[in-house]
């Protein structure tokens, strides 16, 4: 395929995100008006950077996704079955039970924390001498999954209940209270990984033929693999200890995306970024608008818009 | 277009070494081998796979490896390839050894069809046969018209011109098969390494693809290894034949001094009988 496929589609996905930023900054518990100073306020400090947030995190949750389908070759895998989320909220809620919640900025840089340790801890146990097995970095994730609960629910009884509230709100995913230096630094960090993703794209889209094949095309397979997983592990990271647990975006998009295009890595990317974003972005502006007097949870969300359209484009494909 | 005849490489190929006894001078220096094996051995953490196999293959060949299953057929056509490297001994394309190639530019001239080719993800099979010219692709970029066409001439020559906007996923195996033969081939390499590729074809289709096999050596002076365990296709479509028993090398020679009942005893282990058609010598399982 060329470049100029993609074309259409990067179009047609970008007005339909900036269809749905629109909709999401316009509505709210607060009507945007220009002249009135708060709602000015509300809209540039509190409104705008919440929906833009929205946008990067589920762009970074899909472009981690669909890298970690392409690299294990199975359609399955994404940041949570990799243990690389539960790595993150284990770290959190450690964090919550040691009382550190009180110190801004201690939760998400332990959950990144987490995030990181957790890949580390799933390559060391997929790792045989010098090859890293796709089934075994699966099966290694579902196992610190499970390891990873225990850890979460004995933080979780250990911790004070006036914690506990905040923590399980972090748990259920929010972009609540986003700042602009939330959003500049997730950006730039998900500019940054695409475009190492894309260096690697010509890598990433031989190695869905299998390691062998794409050893004998001249991939340097191992390198790939680890800066594949390192760059997808490191957003996925970002993009939890920023809003925390938002479940669904990494498995869903690609999946959607594939059954639309039914092309390579190289397609996807760009694709899956645009689709991610307008995923969250609009599960968010559900999540606060639906109901008045609570915030539901964006990851119910993702799910509640994601499923339906996903049954009925998998029965339209045969 | 000429088949075979790609644009020059952007990367020079690295200097050819001197195999040592070799002429000095240029003059007098022998055809180099397209291919050699020198003592290589390989194995895998409980057995040994491949042992101190050594030999040469030149230009416009059509070999076949022969030998029972297990005997090291897939693992040597692996090391040939670069999927795996020797664990002794080297193997030297044009006279240099594999490790001192670049990765990208041995891609170009030697290609390489495993045993079960599969993406993990449904895919368009022009798109599949496409991605055989990645080898030629820069960062960043993509298949030019060239190298679609350099696709579209791989499929018409497997007999798959009709599959290009078919998915993968909707094929026989026989048509993947074809599909995936063509994403060699639109490599344009200098030696094809084809593992198997036989299986999951009819015998219209195991007809077809030994004449195209041919065609493909007669017309581009390539030459093509291919692994079978059909020793009757074997013979009846190569050259030379190696014949692998336990991962050594048993024998190096002509079908017809492969395709006897001898041979059959010692290095198959089964008791044959043989029939001359047409001047060919055809192996049958013996009644006793």
């Amino acid at each position: 395929m060329s470049r100029h496929d993609l074309i259409k589609p990067v179009l047609v996905l970008t007005l339909l995100l900036a269809l749905v930023l629109i909709l999401a900054v316009s509505f709210g518990a607060t009507r945007v008006s220009w002249n009135d100073d708060t709602a000015r306020t509300i809209l540039l400090r509190i409104r705008l950077p919440r929906v833009l947030l929205a946008a990067a995190i589920g762009a970074t949750l899909a472009v981690a996704g669909v890298t970690f389908q392409t690299l294990l070759r199975n359609a399955l895998a994404d940041p949570f079955i990799l243990g690389v989320s539960g790595g993150a909220a284990a770290g959190a809620a450690i964090a919550t039970a040691l009382r550190l919640a009180r110190f801004p900025g201690v939760v998400p840089l332990v959950a990144f924390l987490g995030a990181c340790g957790a890949t580390a801890a799933v390559f060391l146990l997929a790792r045989r001498r010098d090859h890293t097995d796709p089934t075994r970095l699966l099966i290694s994730g579902l196992v610190l999954n499970a390891f990873f609960s225990a850890v979460i629910l004995i933080s979780f009884a250990l911790s004070r209940e006036a914690d506990l509230t905040a923590a399980l709100r972090w748990m259920m995913g929010t972009v609540f209270g986003a700042t602009w230096t939330d959003v500049i630094l997730l950006s730039s960090l998900l500019v940054l990984a695409m475009l190492v993703l894309a260096f690697f794209a010509n890598d990433l889209r031989l190695l869905a033929f299998g390691e062998e094949d794409a050893k004998a095309r001249g991939v340097e397979v191992e390198r790939v693999k680890l800066i594949g997983f390192g760059v997808a592990s490191i957003i996925t990271g970002a993009a939890v200890a920023v809003s925390g647990i938002i479940g669904f975006v990494g498995l869903l998009v690609p999946h959607l995306i594939r059954l639309i295009w039914r092309r390579d890595f190289r397609f996807l990317l760009p694709l899956c970024a645009l689709g991610g974003a307008t995923l969250v972005v609009a599960a968010d502006a559900l999540s606060r608008t639906l109901v008045t007097s609570a915030e539901l949870p964006i990851g119910a969300f993702t799910a509640i818009l994601g499923v339906p359209f996903f049954l009925s484009l998998l029965r339209r494909a045969r | 277009m000429i088949w075979g005849a790609g644009a020059p490489p952007a990367v020079p190929p690295p200097p050819r070494r001197h195999r040592p006894g070799a002429g000095g001078t240029a003059g007098e220096a022998p055809a180099p081998h397209l291919l050699e094996l020198r003592n290589v051995s390989y194995a895998y953490a409980d057995a040994i796979a491949v042992r101190d196999m050594s030999f040469a293959v030149g230009e416009r060949q059509l070999v076949a490896l022969t030998g029972p299953n297990g005997s090291g057929k897939s693992t040597l056509l692996k090391l040939i390839a670069r999927v795996l490297a020797p664990r002794q001994g080297e193997v030297l394309y044009e006279d240099t050894p594999l490790s001192q190639w670049p990765a990208k530019e041995y891609a170009k001239r030697v290609g390489y069809l495993p045993q079960d080719p599969d993406p993990a993800f449904p895919m368009r099979a022009l798109d599949v046969v496409v991605s055989g010219r990645a080898p030629y692709l820069g960062r960043f970029s993509w298949e030019s018209p060239r190298d679609f066409e350099e696709a579209e001439r791989a499929l018409e020559l497997c007999d798959a011109g009709h599959l290009g906007d078919r998915y993968l996923d909707e094929m026989s195996g026989g048509e993947r098969k074809r599909v995936f033969l063509a994403r060699v081939l639109a490599g344009t390499p200098r030696l094809i390494v084809l593992d198997e590729p036989l299986a999951a074809l009819d015998l219209s289709h195991v007809q077809q693809f030994s004449r195209l096999l041919r065609d493909v050596v007669d017309r581009t002076g390539c030459t093509v290894l291919f692994a079978a365990h059909d020793l009757n296709w074997a013979a009846a479509h190569s050259d030379r034949m190696l014949v692998m028993q336990q991962g050594a090398l048993a024998l190096d020679a002509s079908p017809n001094e492969v395709m006897r009942v001898d041979v059959m005893r010692s290095l198959f282990g089964f008791e044959a009988e043989t029939v001359s058609i047409g001047g060919r010598t055809w192996i049958v399982p013996g009644n006793t």
